[in-house]
């Protein structure tokens, strides 16, 4: 019998749904769809910008609004975030809350971040390196000598020059192929034959001391395919994150969904949560629109983890009115100017969405809670631009915990 | 090419395709693009190639899409690319359907012509010279998996047995579909008895085929009369009652396939769709309820390989076998962890798709092989044909292992065929 009901299977409500179970509750998640996981890069950002570039994220949130997520949160609530996504996903994700590193982009710029698969650590930036990028002629979502030349014309933090080469394969993922997706290069490198037949073609091309960049394709299930090639290789190698589908994101979903299920979350995909009753300032149910009704499902507690304006949790109409598409929750952030014609990429309509109080129960803006037992969690907290601020993933672990911590100890 | 104004055209032109963000999810989970160059994946197929449809069809891949509707499930943007596919792809086979694919689509057909010479049918279709000529004149992949015909259908049963007295928790009606009453006879008792075993009186009204292999082989027209014959059929019986099903496909049918992909939007279908239930959402419904008292259930210490088919994650009601399974003492449930068994109706029946199919399969052939004790259980029946077929291994319906946790049959849980 279910008593806690989380809606949304992106990283907060996956997070959020294993930490109840293991705590005893019986959860199930309701989803539309799958989450933006597979869309990430595979690794987990915390805080890249507040808005200079970031070295340390938690020393950072001091300068951030008061309004932004991370300062309801606090540093605590933050750090054990992080630290829970390392106790589920540790051999999957290196790194310390404290640090950021440096990785290179597929178009080579340097990208912050925070924890890293073991698969992109080689490629973090330091004094004297080398790199060399390497692409496919099939794989058009990667061109290694545009990374190059743009690494190089870079230094690294300490102001060391960056040396970078790109190399251009020609060796589909499936023979006679045109025109390979990563996914497919990723299923091919799953098998030990096609790693030896890469290493084969690329191992000649290769100097002494090169730090090999390959795009992020290094195997879908078979974990060890990085260490086998750099085993056949005899050369230091990480994957580059490509735009989506990227194959690292896709690992961490699958990861993720998995414990999710080890634990007994049930999970129940596919169809929009379009409803909700309430009595007596609590959510008694929600109305998920399933195949020829509306289900709906009763619980004590709810973990509101939809996403923002990208997975239509938040919309606008034409006439500028901003909604929270299920429980009609008063928004935060909202003002005249929402859209300026200033930087398309800092909107202050970016920045509207939920509130919520330390313990990640929904208040408004004038501090009341609608209901006692409604928490929020992930992309659909107002105060962030997550995307310029490389804030997102760190907001959607902390959150999630921070909710689940408050509905497991009955706050 | 359809008329004007009809629903298929008017899908082809409105679609949902505006919502796709391309964001690429439907291709990474599309159980077919991941096995074969043939096919260019949903986002291809789908909302990009619908574009430039406008009625006749811009890329014969099309072919190729399973119908599976994994890609409509986990788009998070709500696209309907697996609805925009079928109806696509009966705009492109209008005016030339095979013979083959008239013919498979007529179950109720298949099923009457087989049950009174069961047998010999059966014997014939295991008969390999039999097969290559209905493959080479037909075009049914010699080695597909085909339905075992019985003697006896489900009505024949029900009509020569003395039903239990009615119990106290109120009437359910009872839709069999064609593979319970023909083929998945046991299937069809063991759900009526576990339910008057709840206290459920049964009821059982006259029934035809709901029309779904005809609209999954792109035959609209025939598949409206016959799913609206069917709700007429259903609504003979008390209109309150909950309408229970043990096939996922034909539930899904009536639930959501025949309004969203045929568009009959009769008031009649819509009601009846909403009162369907898969057998094992409303056991577990009931469970949820503090309805279904467990306490006496017979153990079975077995571990049992479970594949959650593709109909049954179109209803979006999660995997209650796995949950209600794990419900019987010593049962350990483990999911094939794939989203496709490659049979997916009748696409793994077609000559030209069945190596396509098995290689879909393949993942979950391989866990079921794995970790099976002698037996698995998957709620489709065409699944549970194809599984058997590749596997050796005796594939059931869940409700066989609560058949038998009710004390209603014995150990060990088997096909009973
Ligand atoms: C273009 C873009 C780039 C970004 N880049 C970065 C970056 O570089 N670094 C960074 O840290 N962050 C980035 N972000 C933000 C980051 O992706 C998200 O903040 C983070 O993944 C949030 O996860 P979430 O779990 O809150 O939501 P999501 O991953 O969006 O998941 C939401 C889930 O809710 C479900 N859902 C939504 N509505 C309903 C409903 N009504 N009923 C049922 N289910 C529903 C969806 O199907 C989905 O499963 C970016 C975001 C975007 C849009
Ligand atoms: S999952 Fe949906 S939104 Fe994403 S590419 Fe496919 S159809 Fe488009
Ligand atoms: S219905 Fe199935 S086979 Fe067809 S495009 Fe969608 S996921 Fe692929």
């Amino acid at each position: 019998m279910t008593n806690t009901v989380v809606i949304g299977a992106g990283l907060s409500g996956l997070v959020a749904a294993i930490r109840l179970a293991r705590g005893g509750r019986t959860v199930t998640l309701l989803t539309k769809g799958l989450g933006g996981l597979q869309l990430s890069q595979g690794t987990i950002d915390v805080l890249g910008y507040a808005p200079e570039r970031v070295d340390a994220p938690i020393d950072a949130i001091a300068s951030l609004p008061a309004t932004h997520p991370y300062r309801v949160l606090g540093p605590a609530a933050i750090a054990a975030g992080i630290a829970y996504a390392q106790e589920l996903l540790g051999d999957r994700l290196v790194g310390n809350a404290d640090r950021n590193v440096l990785l290179p982009t597929a178009v080579g710029a340097l990208r912050p971040t925070c924890l890293v698969p073991p698969s992109m650590t080689a490629g973090v930036v330091t004094g004297g390196i080398r790199y060399v990028l390497v692409g496919f002629r099939q794989l058009k979502d990667f061109y290694p000598k545009l990374c190059a030349g743009n690494l190089e014309r870079q230094t690294t933090p300490a102001g060391d020059p960056i040396t970078a080469r790109g190399i251009i394969l020609d060796l589909p993922a499936i023979e006679d192929m045109a025109d390979s997706s990563a996914l497919a290069y990723a299923r091919a490198l799953d098998d030990p034959s096609y790693r030896a037949k890469l290493a084969a073609a690329l191992k000649p091309l290769l100097q002494d001391g090169e730090v090999v960049g390959l795009p992020a394709i290094l195997g879908h299930r078979d974990a060890g395919a990085h260490r086998h090639l750099e085993e056949l290789l005899e050369h230091a190698v990480f994957e580059v994150p490509l735009p989506p589908p990227g194959v690292p994101g896709i690992r961490l979903n699958e990861a993720l969904t998995a414990l999710a299920k080890q634990a007994g979350v049930r999970i129940v995909a596919g169809a929009k949560v379009v409803g909700f009753e309430s009595a007596g300032g609590k959510v008694i149910s929600v109305g998920q629109a399933t195949a020829g009704r509306i289900r709906q499902y009763a619980a004590d507690a709810f973990v509101y983890a939809p996403g923002g304006f990208e997975s239509g949790a938040l919309t606008m109409d034409s006439y500028g009115t901003v909604t929270e598409t299920i429980f009609g929750l008063p928004l935060h952030g909202l003002g005249p100017d929402l859209v300026t014609a200033g930087d398309p990429s800092d909107q202050a309509l970016f920045r509207v969405g939920v509130g919520v109080d330390a313990s990640m129960r929904v208040v408004d803006p004038a501090g009341h809670i609608p209901y006692s037992n409604l928490y929020a969690a992930g992309g659909i907290l107002a105060g962030a631009t997550r995307w310029t601020e490389k804030s997102g993933e760190g907001i959607a672990l902390a959150s999630a915990v921070a909710a689940a911590d408050s509905i497991l100890k009955g706050a | 090419m359809f008329e004007p104004d009809s629903y298929e055209h008017d899908l082809l032109n409105r679609a949902s395709l505006d919502h796709c963000v391309k964001c690429t999810i439907c291709e990474t989970q599309c159980p077919v693009a991941a096995v074969t160059p043939l096919f260019s994946g949903p986002k291809y197929v789908g909302p990009q190639a619908e574009r430039f449809r406008h009625g006749a069809s811009v890329d014969y891949s099309l072919d190729y899409c399973s119908s599976c509707g994994i890609c409509t499930n986990v788009c998070p943007q709500g696209v309907h690319i697996a609805e925009l596919n079928s109806v696509a792809r009966a705009a492109m086979k209008k005016d030339h359907m095979p013979l083959r694919d008239q013919l498979i689509s007529r179950t109720t057909f298949m099923g009457m012509a087989m049950t009174p010479v069961a047998p010999i049918a059966n014997a014939v279709l295991k008969f390999k010279p039999a097969r290559i000529a209905v493959e080479k004149v037909v075009g049914i992949h010699r080695d597909a998996a085909m339905p075992t015909a019985h003697t006896q259908t489900l009505v024949g049963w029900l009509r020569g047995r003395t039903a239990p007295k009615p119990g106290s928790r109120g009437k359910l009606i009872f839709f069999h579909g064609c593979a319970q009453n023909y083929f998945e006879v046991e299937t069809g008792v063991k759900t009526i008895e576990v339910l008057e075993h709840l206290g459920f009186e049964v009821i059982v009204p006259k029934q035809g085929c709901c029309g779904l292999p005809l609209q999954s082989n792109g035959i609209f027209d025939t598949a409206r009369v016959w799913v609206r014959k069917l709700v007429a059929q259903l609504r003979e019986a008390p209109r309150d009652l909950p309408i229970i099903s043990c096939s996922t496909s034909c539930g899904g049918m009536l639930k959501h396939e025949a309004n969203e992909i045929l568009g009959v939007k009769d008031a009649d279908l819509l009601e009846v769709g909403g009162r369907m239930r898969d057998i094992c959402e409303f056991l577990l419904e009931m469970y949820d309820n503090g309805e279904l008292d467990t306490s006496d259930w017979l153990e079975n210490e077995l571990t049992v390989p479970y594949h959650a088919p593709c109909q049954l994650r179109g209803q979006n009601i999660g995997t209650p076998a796995v949950q209600l399974l794990e419900l019987v003492p010593g049962i350990t449930v483990v999911e094939s962890g794939a989203y496709c068994c490659g049979i997916a109706g009748t696409y793994g029946l077609k000559k030209e798709k069945y190596e396509v199919a098995m290689k879909v399969g393949k993942p979950v052939f391989d866990k079921i092989v794995a970790v099976n004790e002698g037996i698995a259980a998957c709620d489709s029946e065409t699944c549970r044909w194809q599984i058997e077929q590749a596997t050796s291994v005796p594939t059931v319906h869940p409700i066989a292992f609560i058949h038998q946790a009710m004390g209603l049959s014995k150990l060990p849980v088997t096909t009973g065929s």
